[in-house]
């Protein structure tokens, strides 16, 4: 037993009662002052859009809406039909060639005008995936078309995602008839 | 035991205790990425005007306090402990004696007690932060403003509260940009972290998607559909000038910048199928990074700007992938589910936010960079979707779909402390954060 109180064991004891109570010590409330201005915060606020080039954006998107509307009626009498697809597949269905057959047909005897062919999705899922969904599905009728004989050059793609559903409803008739591509004749 | 062997230990002893206690000085208290963490319980007194001279009057002392706590609220990580259960007061006039065991009482691990003057159009405020285990002061600041900058000054003393708990300042002074939605119109409007200041972004009323800020905070990205087809715009903020930066054939779509603002990442068509590019800002110059007959969409850069997150659905269905910046090593990095999309990687490097199809509805989850560990991080009857980060990394902002409800929340890294930061009867998308303002120029 003895031994333990040698000079080494006398000097840890003494390390050990200094750092508790350099640690009370410690516990003083040392205040120390750091002046500084307080920082102007936000970023800049966005500036406003100029208002002449948004308002010309408008007017053609009007224009836009307007002629669609005309050409709609056209449409109507040569009676192109959607293409319709499964949740998250851009693929040709058996039910969507015949369609395509048939609008090819109307296709070739109008080939004067130009043909956009718009893809479309339901609103599941993610908006950014379905834009490209959409232009897939767009592309695949595309193909198809070429294959049946329409001029590649007369055709344009474009993806509308989920943004232009033809019915709003959450219902899976409603997605359905969503999951789309349109003909239109220009 | 010869004595000598026992001298030195004693010597390795005593140093390695005087290590000890630097690099327990020197601690950043909070380690809010630990597994067990729980809020920190924070008392924040009613600042004091202690100078008997100088009255700061209207509330000032009240509202500079009442602020900070709001501000502290809004990062998740405080509980803020009620002020009817302060026992310390204080007596006007006198020097502040801080009575630490009263406040260990009622179980605050922290203290915040300042005091407010106005004088000559000028408000000049002091805060002080305790520890009360340690039983010392953390900081002491002075803050100078307007006189009616009480906002502005009580977001300061809450910045700092944070840099001195955790090593790092929060998300006080950042902005979320958002899509809001008006039957088939959108635009892309900003909100501040702190639910004020919505503004419009954009006035373009047509399809515009994706916004994206580039991290020095002088741009934002985004698609619209103005012109008829899809276009990547690129807005100087400070100007509102707008420039057209991809108007291919086919799809056109924003992804994410480089973390030095350089580049923007995009999804373009043009060359036959959904390709990944990056486009140099100021030289246009386009390179392609991915190559794939399949779709490649939704890319986000990571914080050192070595690699790239994407969606693919090369495997079959939409699955989030990681590649090198350059376009090599691609590694899939999701398994669970068949529909996992939205990536945005945190600006801590280690993880990866996203939204994924679980039980028919889109919830948002976490995955490391090896892809182990996906933790679901929302569970409620909602569709949960377009994750991302705070700068801090402490926080996700994602919107909230039910029915025909959209709202924009924020919720801790750990799924904890959801907020509601905007919601209203249009149909909300795409929250995207903002970097920290002190990067802008």
């Amino acid at each position: 037993m003895r031994r333990y109180f040698t000079p080494a064991v006398i000097v840890m004891v003494l390390a050990l009662s200094l750092i508790i109570f350099g640690g009370c010590a410690e516990k003083q409330a040392v205040v120390k002052d750091e002046s500084v201005q307080s920082q102007p915060a936000a970023p800049p606020a966005p500036a406003p859009a100029p208002a002449t080039d948004d308002e010309a954006a408008r007017k053609a998107q009007a224009a836009r809406e307007a002629a669609a509307k005309r050409n709609a009626a056209a449409l109507a009498a040569l009676n192109i039909q959607n293409i319709y697809f499964d949740f998250d597949k851009s693929n040709i269905r058996l039910d969507a060639r015949e369609i395509l057959k048939t609008n090819s047909e109307i296709f070739l005897k109008n080939s004067g005008s130009k043909i956009i062919i718009e893809g479309h999705c339901d609103e599941r899922g993610t908006a950014e995936y379905n834009m490209a969904l959409g232009e897939r599905r767009a592309e695949e009728a595309r193909q198809y078309l070429i294959n049946l004989g329409i001029d590649a050059s007369r055709m344009q793609t474009i993806s509308y995602g989920e943004e232009r559903p033809l019915d709003p409803s959450r219902t899976e008739e409603a997605w359905a008839i969503n999951r789309r591509a349109e003909f239109i004749l220009e | 035991m010869n004595s000598r062997l026992f001298s030195a230990t004693a010597i390795v002893f005593i140093f390695l205790c005087i290590v000890w206690q630097q690099t327990a000085t020197a601690k950043v208290y909070i380690d809010i990425n630990e597994p067990g963490f729980r809020q920190f319980p924070i008392a924040v007194c009613d600042f004091e005007n202690k100078s008997t001279l100088i009255t700061a009057g209207d509330g000032v002392n009240e509202q500079i306090a009442a602020d900070v706590r709001f501000y502290l609220g809004l990062t998740g990580i405080f509980e803020l402990l009620d002020k009817n259960s302060f026992l310390d007061g204080t007596e006007p006039g006198r020097p502040e004696i801080i009575r630490f065991p009263d406040w260990s009482l009622i179980g605050a691990d922290f203290l915040l007690r300042g005091d407010a003057a106005i004088a000559d159009g000028r408000l000049t405020a002091q805060a002080r932060l305790y520890d009360i285990a340690r039983a010392r002061v953390i900081f002491q600041k002075k803050y100078n403003g307007h006189s009616g900058d009480v906002r502005q000054i009580a977001r300061a003393i809450s910045s700092d509260i944070l840099l001195a708990l955790t090593g790092d300042e929060g998300d006080f002074n950042t902005k979320i940009a958002l899509v809001i939605k008006k039957k088939n119109a959108s635009d892309i409007f900003s909100i501040n972290y702190d639910a004020t200041g919505l503004k419009p972004v954009t006035s373009h009323q047509s399809i515009v998607t994706s916004p994206r800020w580039s991290p020095d905070g002088r741009y934002l990205a985004f698609t619209s559909y103005k012109e008829g087809r899809p276009a990547v715009y690129l807005r100087h903020l400070p100007t509102g000038r707008e420039r057209k930066v991809a108007a291919f054939p086919g799809l056109n779509m924003c992804g994410s910048f480089s973390p030095d603002s350089k580049k923007l990442l995009l999804t373009l068509s043009k060359d036959g199928n959904e390709e990944i590019y990056a486009l140099d800002v100021e030289s246009m110059k386009l390179t392609r990074l991915t190559n794939n007959y399949a779709i490649d969409v939704s890319p986000a850069w990571s914080p050192d700007g070595r690699k790239i997150a994407f969606v693919s659905n090369r495997s079959g269905t939409p699955q989030i992938f990681v590649m090198d910046a350059g376009g090599d090593n691609v590694n899939r990095l999701t398994y669970e589910g068949n529909y996992n999309t939205s990536p945005s990687w945190s600006p801590r490097g280690d993880k990866i936010a996203y939204e994924g199809l679980i039980n028919r509805k889109y919830q948002i989850f976490t995955v490391d960079m090896q892809g182990n560990n996906p933790v679901q991080l929302t569970f409620d009857e909602t569709d949960n979707e377009y994750p991302s980060w705070s700068p801090s990394g402490r926080q996700i902002v994602y919107s909230s779909h039910r029915g025909a409800k959209t709202r924009i929340c924020i919720m801790n890294a750990n799924g904890q402390n959801t907020r509601i930061l905007f919601e209203g009867k249009d149909h909300l998308a795409m929250p995207s954060w903002s970097g920290r303002p002190d990067t802008v120029d």
